[in-house]
């Protein structure tokens, strides 16, 4: 037998089996749309893409990271003894913060683009509990390394629970293993970190790109008000495919220089009985629900403050809860008009997003 | 010791060069692999049977050409210049053996500068204008005499990277442009030649990618795929030659050095201790995502591959282009000529005379007004240190003493100054030279900018 037809009766083997050729020609049948925010298609597959890197870095960090304890040490070693060890832990690092600010380019152009109407309500909610595990998988690990920084940035970032009413203390002493960020904490967001998180993760993106699959790409409402024969689209494969995946390759460059260029460095091993340092402040993509705390606090300040912070927290759920519901009340016009007023509602949550996010930053000085 | 210190606050004046560097290699080499595009796409326009496809390949490449004249004559002279101002205020000491020592050889790169200047004006002007053959000659002699730039131009820079034993025996006797061939044919020299004829090459490639890339697909399919395949085969010499070059490069470069290499592997270290290793790293990367970018959407799809695509590749060869220049200039510290002269200015033989009678006594352009020790330290880290430190920006001294007292300050530059075979800093820094009391006024300016003293700001040392 020829080389070629051994490969054409390896493939019909497993094709009977498995179905393979309907696989292709669903493929095949594919197109994307093609007008002038096609650019915006491309933010899902490079959250994707930054979370295979996360898989991929994720697994090699898990070879030599010891949870609890000796937490600071193992990291310690990986940084600076094992070959290539801080380069696997710096993309491991920088991919985190790019995955979840690409998830957010992602959700942000489906909601401009309207993408989240019928039948594609399904997407929208499994899209907005990823990025919620996404970010949960960032605070997590942020405490992972144990240094000064990750510890003092937890403890604060516990804080945030606690204001809950009734439940809030119980819930924080369940994350942190006790009263105090200690190795049990460590251990436990370890746990998190690898085991549960993933298990809820995996699955979710499953479902995620099921449904992507099933209903294509939304095109957005002035597209779609066109005629048919001015729409345009191009083949998913190969056309749309090497495109992405050339994005791809484009991240990866992106993340490689970041990366090696300004590696991810380790701190002074946490000391719970120091003063924490100045400037202590949580990640970026929790800057803006913490300042808004922040400021809220300081409208219902003396003897309101307690009240502050549950109004806060109430205000902050809401807010959410609008935003995740959306689908449901901004739903298909007739006319295939965009509706103004969600519109307005999602610039102001960039507003919202990025005033507090800067004023956090400007404030910590 | 003969001229004045040049201070670039927060960003250091290495980085002044640097930055002009970057962009004027990125155009001369390109003015060098075009040199050798454009008359080569010409020849094989020329003979083609079609008279068609040859009309449409003649008239692309002279707006290439324009375009590649605009870059080239304009920009790329102007950051040469800039260049030339840039290491004059920055290394006056290093600027002043280079002409001193290739007096001979700058008279010929401005030779054949002058002549590839006069060359591509009138390559560009005589399109249609001359016999098409003789106005393919002018394309040779501009290749050939921008080919000459470069053949020059490497033996100075390689010098600088490896001055070689010869001319190391006779520096400093007066006698070193006896020594002029041997200095420039130093042991980087083939392998640095080959390296940048390889870069010159593919960066010809991904200009005419960038020009090729806006031929319009729907008017001229058959155009547009014959121009982007011919422009993507020369990336191809590169990406055969280039990890071997690289390789025989790195064997030619002195141990010391070589050590910078390998630290990287394993340590990040404080900062920029690795950098080596993590360019490196970038340069294969984004070499690596050009083949890929190079052969399955310009290859491979020549009739979709747009702008956007060419400037993606551009600005990864910029990258590639910066993180291999960056590593080359990391790769010779502490010296800026090789084993001859350190970062700072200072000539290693002069160093134990120095020791003897003071920095600041052969520094002829420091102030003689107040005499404080502050103020002596300042002028000393301004001479010795500047060129690789500044106070808050780059390599910021603040940043790296922090959590130091004066006396642990005061051993550092001690340590400096003793230079011992073992001290690990001798990878990257240079010996702090001077007297005792050359050491102790650097440490006191040092401790007074780290631990500033509560009390108002006064210009006397606190002894
Ligand atoms: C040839 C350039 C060069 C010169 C000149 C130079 N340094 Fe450095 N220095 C370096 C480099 C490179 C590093 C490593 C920086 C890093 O790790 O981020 C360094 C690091 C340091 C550090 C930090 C050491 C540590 O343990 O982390 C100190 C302090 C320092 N230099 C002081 C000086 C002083 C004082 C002078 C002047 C006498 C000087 N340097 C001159 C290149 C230089």
């Amino acid at each position: 037998m020829t080389q070629k037809s051994v490969a054409s009766s390896v493939y019909e083997w497993v094709d009977e089996r498995l179905g393979l050729s309907e696989l292709v020609a669903f493929a095949r049948h594919k197109t994307v749309p093609v007008h002038s925010q096609t650019f915006w298609y491309y933010w899902g597959g490079i959250s994707l893409f930054l979370f295979l890197v996360q898989c991929f870095t994720g697994v090699l960090l898990l070879v030599y990271y010891r949870p609890g304890a000796e937490a600071y040490e193992s990291v310690r070693q990986i940084t600076f003894v094992m070959h290539f060890g801080w380069l696997i832990r710096s993309a491991h690092s920088w991919s985190a913060n790019l995955m979840i600010f690409s998830i957010m380019v992602h959700m942000f152009s489906v909601f401009f683009m309207k993408a989240y109407r019928k039948p594609r309500e399904f997407g929208w909610l499994s899209g907005m509990a990823l990025l919620g595990l996404a970010s949960v998988f960032g605070f997590s690990g942020y405490l992972l390394p144990m240094d000064e920084l990750s510890y003092f940035a937890t403890k604060v970032g516990l804080q945030i629970p606690v204001a809950i009413p009734f439940v809030g203390a119980a819930i924080a002493n369940m994350l942190r293993g006790g009263p105090e960020v200690s190795e049990f904490t460590v251990q436990r967001f370890f746990a998190l970190h690898v085991v549960v998180l993933p298990a809820l993760f995996l699955p979710l993106l499953g479902f995620h790109l099921w449904l992507v699959q099933r209903h294509g790409n939304a095109a957005p409402p002035s597209v779609e008000a066109l005629p048919p024969e001015q729409r345009k689209s191009m083949p998913f494969m190969p056309n749309f495919l090497r495109k992405d995946l050339a994005m791809w390759l484009i991240s990866l460059n992106i993340l490689a220089l970041l990366a090696s260029v300004f590696p991810w460095t380790l701190g002074k091993p946490f000391d719970s009985l120091a003063p924490a340092p100045a400037g202590i402040h949580p990640e970026w993509y929790f800057m803006s629900p913490f300042e808004m705390l922040k400021l809220l606090g300081f409208v219902f300040s003396g003897k309101y403050a307690e009240f502050g912070e549950i109004a806060g927290i109430l205000l902050f759920s809401l807010g959410i809860m609008l935003w995740v519901l959306i689908p449901f009340y901004d739903t298909r016009k007739p006319t295939g008009q965009r509706a103004r007023a969600t519109h307005y509602f999602g610039l102001l949550a960039i507003f919202a997003l990025l005033a507090t996010t800067i004023l956090g930053y400007w404030t910590i000085r | 010791m003969n001229y004045p210190f040049w201070e670039i606050p927060f960003l250091g004046s290495g980085w002044v060069i640097g930055i002009i560097a970057i962009f004027h290699v990125m155009i001369s080499q390109f003015a060098v692999g075009g040199g050798l595009y454009l008359p080569m796409a010409e020849r094989k326009a020329m003979r083609m049977t079609d008279p068609e496809t040859r009309a449409a390949w003649l008239k692309q490449l002279a707006s290439h050409s324009r375009f590649f004249l605009v870059v080239t004559a304009v920009f790329g002279t102007v950051s040469g210049v800039g260049i030339w101002f840039a290491i004059g205020l920055t290394h006056p000491e290093a600027t002043s053996t280079l002409i001193h020592n290739f007096v001979f050889g700058w008279a010929m790169e401005w030779v054949f500068f002058l002549v590839e200047l006069a060359t591509v004006a009138v390559y560009y002007y005589t399109w249609d204008r001359i016999d098409p053959k003789l106005h393919l000659k002018v394309g040779w002699v501009y290749g050939v005499a921008s080919a000459f730039t470069l053949i020059i131009i490497n033996g100075i820079l390689a010098f600088m990277l490896t001055p070689g034993d010869t001319w190391i025996a006779v520096a400093g006797t007066g006698q070193e442009a006896s020594k002029f061939w041997n200095a420039f044919f130093n042991p980087t020299y083939w392998p640095s030649l080959l390296l940048r004829t390889c870069v010159c090459c593919s960066l010809a490639g991904v200009w005419a990618l960038i020009t090729s890339s806006r031929i319009d697909a729907d008017k001229q399919p058959a155009l547009k795929t014959s121009m982007v395949q011919w422009s993507v085969k020369w990336l191809v010499p590169s990406f055969v030659a280039m990890p071997f070059l690289m390789i025989w490069y790195y064997m030619m470069v002195p141990a010391s050095q070589q050590a910078l290499l390998t630290l990287g592997i394993d340590t990040i270290n404080a900062g920029t201790f690795s950098a080596v290793t993590r360019m490196a790293l970038v340069i294969i990367i984004t070499s690596a995502t050009i083949v890929g970018v190079a052969y399955y959407l310009a290859y491979r799809n020549p009739l979709d591959f747009n702008l956007s695509h060419a400037m993606a590749v551009l600005l990864l060869a910029l990258i590639a282009t910066g993180a291999g220049e960056y590593s080359r200039e990391m790769l010779r510290k502490p010296y800026v000529i090789g084993r001859w002269m350190y970062s700072n200015g200072v000539r290693v033989p002069s160093v134990a005379r120095i020791n003897q009678e003071g920095y600041l006594t052969h520094s002829n352009w420091v102030w003689s007004g107040s005499d404080s020790s502050y103020s002596r330290g300042e002028a000393i880290f301004r001479g010795e240190c500047g060129s690789c430190h500044t106070m808050d920006g780059y390599r910021p001294m603040r940043q790296l003493l922090a959590g130091r007292d004066r006396a642990n300050i005061g051993s550092f530059v001690l340590m400096l100054h003793d230079y011992k075979p073992d001290m690990p800093y001798r990878r990257f820094m240079p010996p702090m030279v001077g007297t005792q009391q050359d050491v102790n006024d650097l440490s006191d300016y040092l401790n007074f900018q780290v631990n500033p003293p509560a009390a108002p700001r006064v210009l006397t040392a606190q002894k």
